[in-house]
């Protein structure tokens, strides 16, 4: 589903809970995930382009439905109206140097 | 690049029963897992599975495992580990990484068997150390052996929640509670009772509220929720625990799947791969199997496994249309058995008032989890007779059977499908070996003799911690709800290659206690 992005969705609202660490891997808060949708961000793929959260050592294998519910929330859809963050390789985090050596490769 | 007819992505429970069904039918099968060690959940599964004989029922998990793995490397089936894969491209490449370098594969078929992960939940303090998923601590009890804590919060009751919850009591862990913001118990009731007889007190309708501590979790505030889940105002509880265990769900690790751009679906709670009834997703070719597929029992995920992995060697012309045919049908209607009964997935969250059989569904079960005394007595595993006797205190429609096959006397019917009821035939009278004892999965049958002399009554239990009691030994006798009911002695302790490590202990109690003492703790104090 896209989100209107003509739709004024109001600005960024201060919350209790907005320090509450929803990524942990990169450290992302509930407060900077409701702002970045406040700020623009429609859709969990630009939350996490903009935040890097999901982004982290877990690939986002704990926090993608956490950060789906909050991006949710903040714009007043079901989660599930939201697709998730596009998969890509690697699966799994990986060093760059490892990325690079195929084997069979000269 | 290394061609193979199959390539499986996780050695788990589908992922091996894949790989086994396709290497049967003469396919060069390659299976890739990121762990070090194959069998992906089910080596810590220390429980005895539900189910019938052909899903490896009243078989723990643990040996479940070593058989699989035994039958697929048997078949000449090649197990990389420490073998993450990275990528699934076009075609069914397939990418993997070995020690520091990366290798490319082709299937002719894949099959992801990637499993699931657990949900997290957030609440101040959920990144604190002590907050863990319930499988993680079943990892470090079961694979690590390292207790995850010492008093422990269990927040859901799912089975996962309360088979986990039983485990850490088995390893020495206090369980200080079982919560659950839903208002009855998620998992299978005979599961609750394990624990509520040992004394562990259930919330319904609470969740956690925060978690106390500054470096790691010492405490945890927990609260009940109204309709709209929020917490009411003065219904806070604190508990002293070190650790919490988050048990609310699992998600599809369907990663691999959405980076080769298979159709997914969300189901509600999550995105699963659209799938044909043979596991084959929207490329061709590339099949999904297990958890990855939807959120079920190991012992579906293995049926699942197989299924995968006979449909791929047809479409890879190693099997006829017609052996196939026949193998699906067998295969379908063991997973069409394991679907059934009260807590079946297409009937997930609906919990009828009535068994199949007709009988009321025990509420305090569901809301306790445990059986009110005054229930017992209605439903047809519990008769009345002189002398000793199975009581079997089985009471929802779940797919399990093994008493059945158990008593050696074929005192114990389960009829009309495997969901049903079980049936004490008292004609057929039981000779008290309790073999039916130790094969209940769920823990749930008791052998009760009402009057051995003096006004003692005997019950005989299924034990499952160390360290054992010893004959003569006393202490006191719990109620289904943990609550002491009276001194009792040890009067005998069996165990039997034949128990699979479930020991039979009998105690002493006055005779008004035989139908209600199930569990005996070693503590005089009542």
């Amino acid at each position: 589903m896209s989100v209107d992005r003509t739709r004024d969705f109001g600005g960024y609202v201060p919350a209790a809970d907005d320090e509450l660490v929803i990524c942990r891997c990169e450290e992302v808060t509930k407060g900077e995930i409701r702002r970045a949708v406040r700020d623009g961000m429609f859709n969990v793929h630009e939350v996490r382009r903009f935040l890097r959260c999901g982004m982290g050592l877990c690939q986002g294998q704990t926090c993608a439905r956490l950060v789906r519910a909050v991006v949710a929330r903040e714009l007043g859809v079901p989660p599930s109206a939201l697709a998730e963050a596009t998969g890509r390789a690697p699966a799994r985090p990986t060093e760059m140097y490892v990325f690079a050596n195929e084997e069979g490769l000269a | 690049m290394t061609r193979y007819d199959v390539i499986v992505v996780g050695a788990g429970p589908a992922g091996l029963s894949a790989a086994a069904e396709a290497a049967a039918a003469g396919a060069r099968v390659a299976v890739f897992d990121e762990n070090a060690k194959p069998g992906g959940q089910l080596f810590k599964q220390i429980h005895k599975f539900f189910g019938a004989k052909e899903h490896k029922a009243k078989i723990r998990g643990v040996n479940i495992g070593a058989e699989l793995l035994a039958e697929a490397e048997g078949l000449g089936v090649t197990v990389f580990l420490n073998a993450p894969v990275m990528g699934l491209y076009k075609d069914r490449e397939v990418l993997v990484r070995h020690a520091d370098a990366v290798r490319r594969y082709k299937g002719d078929a894949v099959v992801v068997a990637t499993g699931a992960s657990e949900n997290m939940l957030t609440f101040p303090g959920w990144t604190l150390p002590g907050v863990t998923g319930a499988g993680a601590a079943q990892t470090m009890m079961n694979i690590n052996r390292v207790k995850p804590g010492h008093r422990v919060l269990m927040l859901g009751s799912g089975n996962v929640g309360l088979v986990v919850g039983f485990q850490l009591l088995q390893a020495g862990c206090e369980l200080a509670a079982v919560v659950d913001a839903a208002p009855r118990v998620g998992g299978y009731g005979v599961h609750a009772a394990k624990l509520a007889r040992t004394g562990v007190p259930f919330y319904l309708s609470h969740t956690v509220v925060r978690a106390e501590g500054t470096d790691r979790v010492t405490g945890v505030v927990v609260g009940q929720v109204d309709d709209t889940w929020n917490v009411i105002p003065g219904t806070e509880k604190r508990f002293d625990v070190d650790t919490i265990c988050i048990a609310v769900g699992l998600s599809s690790s369907t990663q691999l799947l959405k980076m080769a751009g298979c159709a997914l679906r969300d189901d509600g709670a999550g995105w699963l791969p659209v799938c044909a009834d043979d596991g084959e997703t929207s490329m061709a070719r590339v099949y999904a199997a297990g958890d990855v597929s939807g959120i079920e029992e190991a012992s579906s995920a293995m049926i699942e496994g197989r299924i995968a992995g006979a449909a791929a060697v047809r479409k890879l012309g190693f099997v006829t249309e017609e052996a196939l045919a026949v193998r699906m049908a067998e295969l379908e209607s063991a997973l069409e058995s394991l679907r059934g009964g009260m807590f079946a997935p297409g009937r997930r969250g609906k919990i009828p008032d009535k068994t199949d059989e007709g009988l009321p569904i025990s509420a305090s079960l569901l809301s306790r989890g445990y059986l009110d005394d005054a229930e017992v007595d209605q439903y047809p595993g519990v008769k009345k007779t002189a002398g000793i006797r199975p009581v079997i205190e089985c009471t929802q429609n779940i797919p399990c059977n093994p008493c059945r096959d158990a008593c050696p006397k074929g005192c114990i019917k389960v009829e009309g499908g495997i969901v049903s009821l079980p049936v004490y035939d008292e004609k057929a009278g039981c000779a008290g070996c309790g073999l039916c004892v130790a094969a209940c999965s769920g823990q749930s049958i008791f052998l009760v003799d009402d009057d051995t002399g003096g006004g003692a009554a005997e019950v005989t239990i299924p034990y499952e911690f160390l360290p054992l009691p010893g004959e003569g030994e006393r202490g006191v006798a719990l109620s289904r709800s943990g609550a002491a009911l009276c001194p009792a002695e040890v009067v005998g302790v069996k165990q039997s290659p034949a128990y699979d490590k479930t020991a039979l202990v009998t105690f002493r109690v006055p005779q008004e206690f035989a139908m209600k003492a199930r569990f005996w703790r070693k503590e005089a104090v009542v």
